[in-house]
């Protein structure tokens, strides 16, 4: 690890977290005499929001994020969520090492974040202890990419099966698990005849007889989908 | 004197006794019916047999008349009534002859028979024709006429007229009679009857001799002869017509000719009757000639003969041409013994004419006393001129209430035409009404059903509506639960557990250790509040409740109500969204309606409700373990009346399965069809 001052940037709504891994912060510059952090803190998306441009317009750099995936939307409306944030981080510094640390641990989610943002880092929260914590960033800073178990755990599952599902089936699995009625899908750009059509290829693809969509929940949940 | 009678009622008790026993032993040899048929047949030609006598042929008679009387009331019997009561009157027995008569003409108006009823008053009219009660005769000759005529019997009808004719002719109304018989003779004409036609004309000859037209009466006798040659059997008639012709010729004055016809009638076999007409008719010309010559031999024969055949009648001619002679040969006291002979004879028979004639031959042998037997002719023969008067404005009387009658019957008819065309009419249009309300009825009821179907759909989908609106609410509520655990909860104890592992206890080793276990519990806990959150939100729950949401939901509420346990059991191929929802409220009613039962009347304590699929037919098996069906029979029968016909609303099958004390089960099989 290069012995400098890092900038670090933690997005969280809890400033109990954002406490949690300053401590961690500190632990390593307790570790290690050269290293310093300086840390900045936003618990909503506009406070983010106007770090990065800040940071972005006076041209300093950003060296590590953690980022919280679920966070109250901006006031403008342009961000809904972390992902919204981690994709503008992405392109104002490229080669900042982001960290993804949420509560999610669904199939779906976690397949959509690391298409999406292609973290450096991707912690689960219940994962973490303070050594995990630890490791993390200095895994991240010097080799990343680091995941926490069981994004590893989803990751294996996944691959372990030859099903191919595009976004789009993904997300009409995701919508169905929660229950979403099938004229209120609309966040899938397909009519509700090409839905239907496509639920019917899923059940095929999973061999579920049933008309019933609870099963072909089941099954994809099982294999890695959701 | 009073052997005689025993003597015939032995007779006739012994022919019975042997006509029964004849019947009975046919009757057990053959069709019984026919035996009826065909005896009463038998008798009635028995009856006209000449070989038996008269008590026989009425025993006869008596006999089929007991047995008509056993049968049904239709024409055949009426028909034979009738014969008997006219073999009676040939057989002169008057009472009898009466009795069934009437009898046959009730019968015959009951069944409205007109022949029948002409039949019976032809044969009154001639009981009364023969006992000389003319008006009576002329009476039942005029309603047979007419019944007659009404169903275009002709040659019956002509009879009638021809008797009728003859009845006027015997009260001087001659033109009266004229017509009668000119009507008579057209028919006749028409049937070519020349036995009638000879009899008609002859009549017309004697009332025109009546009329004192001499020319036109031998006409008429011509004619008749000419007729008369067409007949089989002429020669007594042959015989009358001479004797007629010479009549005629004798009073027209012309003796001569009058005897030559005379003398051709008196030829060889003729009837007494006639020879004594043609002989004293010969010896009255001859006298008128002042020829004495066997005058009175002749006419002594005469009466002679007219006494022996009892025809009173003539024999009181004779007397009076007795008379005639001896006042001839101025033999004053025989003449006038003769006539008052024939006077006191006259007054007897009643015959006025040849009284009045009595009574001047009287007058003109007896000088002394001719006054008085004038003033009696002029008194007798004003009377009897008030009695043909009254008879015949009688006959027309009778000829006018008769048409009036007609004219009733035919307005009587025309009324009850008139109404029961109005009573069908009226029938048939209560039975249009009648149709029509049950008509209306039956699409009421429909109407009714189907509102109460369609009112069954409503409930079903409010139902499920409730539901699905309760679902959604759970669901939220508990998506609310999850996401609170989960941000707010779940993330504030993550970040006060690193928090707390970076803080640098002091203390030995094992506060250290201790430390460490506590952030490995509260880890553990974290996990747990994790997977709560994930369960409550992530457990997958369609929205859209489904059919088995809410028979589930019913079974809870029931099982509650009648304190039992239950067991749902449901094949997951069943595809319940494309079940109709027809079948679908029919069935969730089928099994409350069961459950119903249950809570009433079973007092189960287990009940299992089960729907499976077998070849497109869906089946559903409703069973507990109370006290069976029959024991609940009489009180479930609405329910179970209610179940049946919704399932023969659907074509399905349904099965009960009763087994006293041991509960019961339901079995129904609905067919589903794909669409």
């Amino acid at each position: 690890m290069e012995e400098r001052t890092y900038t670090a940037l933690l997005v969280d709504d809890h400033p109990l977290i954002s406490a949690a891994y300053q401590s961690a912060f500190h632990h390593i510059e307790k570790e290690h005499q050269d290293i310093f952090f300086e840390i900045l803190t936003a618990n909503t998306c506009d406070s983010a929001i106007a770090i990065i441009d800040e940071y972005a317009h006076a041209n300093r750099l950003i060296d590590i994020v953690f980022l919280d995936m679920r966070l109250p939307p901006s006031k403008d409306g342009k961000f809904l969520s972390g992902e919204d944030i981690g994709l503008r981080i992405n392109k104002f510094f490229p080669d900042a090492r982001q960290v993804v640390c949420t509560t999610f641990n669904d199939n779906y989610r976690v397949h959509s974040i690391l298409k999406n943002l292609d973290p450096d880092g991707f912690l689960i929260k219940n994962d973490i202890t303070p050594v995990e914590l630890v490791t993390t960033i200095k895994e991240v800073l010097t080799q990343p990419p680091y995941y926490s178990k069981t994004v590893i755990k989803l990751l294996r599952k996944q691959i372990s099966n030859d099903l191919i599902l595009d976004d789009i089936d993904r997300k009409i699995l995701y919508e169905l698990s929660l229950g979403t009625k099938l004229k209120d899908i609309t966040e899938i750009p397909l009519s509700t005849a090409g839905i239907i059509k496509r639920k019917r290829h899923l059940k095929q693809i999973f061999n579920i007889k049933s008309a019933d969509d609870r099963e072909l929940v089941i099954i994809a949940r099982e294999k890695g989908f959701i | 004197m009073k052997s005689i009678p025993s003597i015939k009622i032995a007779c006739c008790v012994l022919c019975i006794v042997y006509i029964s026993a004849n019947s009975i032993t046919e009757k057990n040899t053959d069709n019984t019916t026919w035996i009826v048929q065909d005896s009463i047949a038998l008798w009635l030609q028995a009856a006209r047999d000449k070989s038996y006598n008269q008590v026989q042929q009425k025993a006869f008679l008596h006999k089929a008349h007991t047995f008509l009387q056993s049968k049904t009331n239709d024409a055949s019997k009426a028909k034979a009534l009738s014969t008997i009561a006219y073999r009676y009157y040939q057989l002169k027995d008057t009472t009898s002859f009466q009795n069934i008569n009437k009898k046959t003409l009730i019968l015959a108006t009951q069944l409205k028979d007109s022949f029948i009823i002409a039949d019976a008053h032809w044969s009154y009219a001639d009981y009364y024709l023969n006992g000389e009660l003319y008006e009576q005769a002329y009476e039942h000759f005029t309603i047979a006429y007419n019944h007659f005529n009404g169903i275009q019997k002709e040659y019956e009808t002509a009879r009638m007229l021809y008797a009728m004719g003859f009845i006027k002719g015997r009260y001087r109304d001659y033109n009266g009679s004229e017509v009668l018989f000119f009507k008579a003779i057209e028919k006749f004409k028409k049937l070519n009857n020349n036995k009638y036609l000879y009899d008609s004309y002859n009549q017309l000859g004697l009332l025109q001799n009546d009329i004192q037209e001499y020319d036109r009466a031998l006409f008429y006798h011509q004619k008749a002869l000419e007729y008369l040659e067409k007949v089989a059997n002429k020669k007594n008639n042959y015989a009358i017509s001479l004797n007629n012709i010479g009549i005629t010729y004798m009073k027209k004055g012309e003796y001569r000719k009058a005897i030559d016809y005379f003398n051709k009638g008196l030829v060889n076999n003729i009837e007494v009757e006639n020879y004594a007409r043609l002989i004293e008719n010969r010896a009255y010309s001859r006298l008128m000639l002042g020829d004495t010559l066997h005058i009175k031999k002749d006419m002594l024969r005469a009466l002679y003969i007219r006494d022996s055949i009892n025809n009173r009648a003539a024999v009181m001619k004779s007397k009076i041409r007795l008379g005639e002679y001896y006042t001839f040969i101025k033999d004053t006291t025989t003449a006038f013994r003769y006539a008052q002979e024939a006077n006191t004879l006259a007054l007897r028979i009643k015959n006025g004419r040849d009284y009045l004639e009595s009574l001047d031959l009287m007058a003109k042998l007896d000088p002394g006393n001719a006054q008085h037997y004038l003033r009696r002719h002029i008194q007798y023969n004003d009377s009897l001129i008030t009695v043909e008067r009254k008879v015949q404005n009688k006959f027309t009387r009778i000829a006018f209430e008769t048409d009036e009658y007609i004219a009733e019957t035919k307005r009587l008819s025309e009324q009850r035409i008139w109404l029961i065309i109005t009573g069908f009419g009226a029938l048939l249009i209560l039975s249009l009404l009648y149709f029509l309300r049950i008509q209306r009825t039956k699409t009421e009821k429909l109407l009714l059903e189907t509102e109460q179907q369609k009112a069954n759909e409503q409930v079903y989908l409010l139902t499920i509506q409730q539901q699905t609106v309760l679902e959604e609410e759970k669901i939220k509520e508990r998506n609310r639960i999850s996401e609170e655990l989960h941000d707010g909860i779940l993330s504030r104890l993550f970040g006060t557990r690193v928090g707390l592992g970076f803080l640098e206890v002091k203390g030995d080793t094992a506060a250290r250790e201790q430390q460490q276990s506590f952030l490995t519990e509260l880890q553990e806990i974290e996990k747990d509040i994790r997977d709560v959150s994930h369960q409550l939100h992530s457990t997958f729950e369609n929205v859209e409740v489904n059919f088995t949401n809410i028979v589930e939901q019913l079974l809870q509420d029931k099982s509650d109500q009648g304190g039992f346990a239950f067991q749902f059991e449901v094949d997951k191929n069943i595809a319940w969204k494309q079940i109709s929802e027809i079948i679908k409220v029919n069935v969730y009613r089928i099994v409350q309606e069961a459950l119903q039962n249950i809570v009433k009347h079973a007092a189960a304590k287990q009940v299992s409700v089960s729907f499976s699929l077998n070849n497109a037919i869906l089946v559903c098996i409703i069973e507990d373990d109370g006290k069976g069906f029959i024991m609940t029979k009489r009180s479930s029968g609405i329910g179970i009346k209610n179940i049946r016909s919704r399932v023969k609303k659907m074509k399905g099958t349904l099965r009960f399965s009763p087994e006293t004390g041991s509960g019961t089960s339901i079995h129904i099989h609905i067919p589903i069809s794909n669409s």
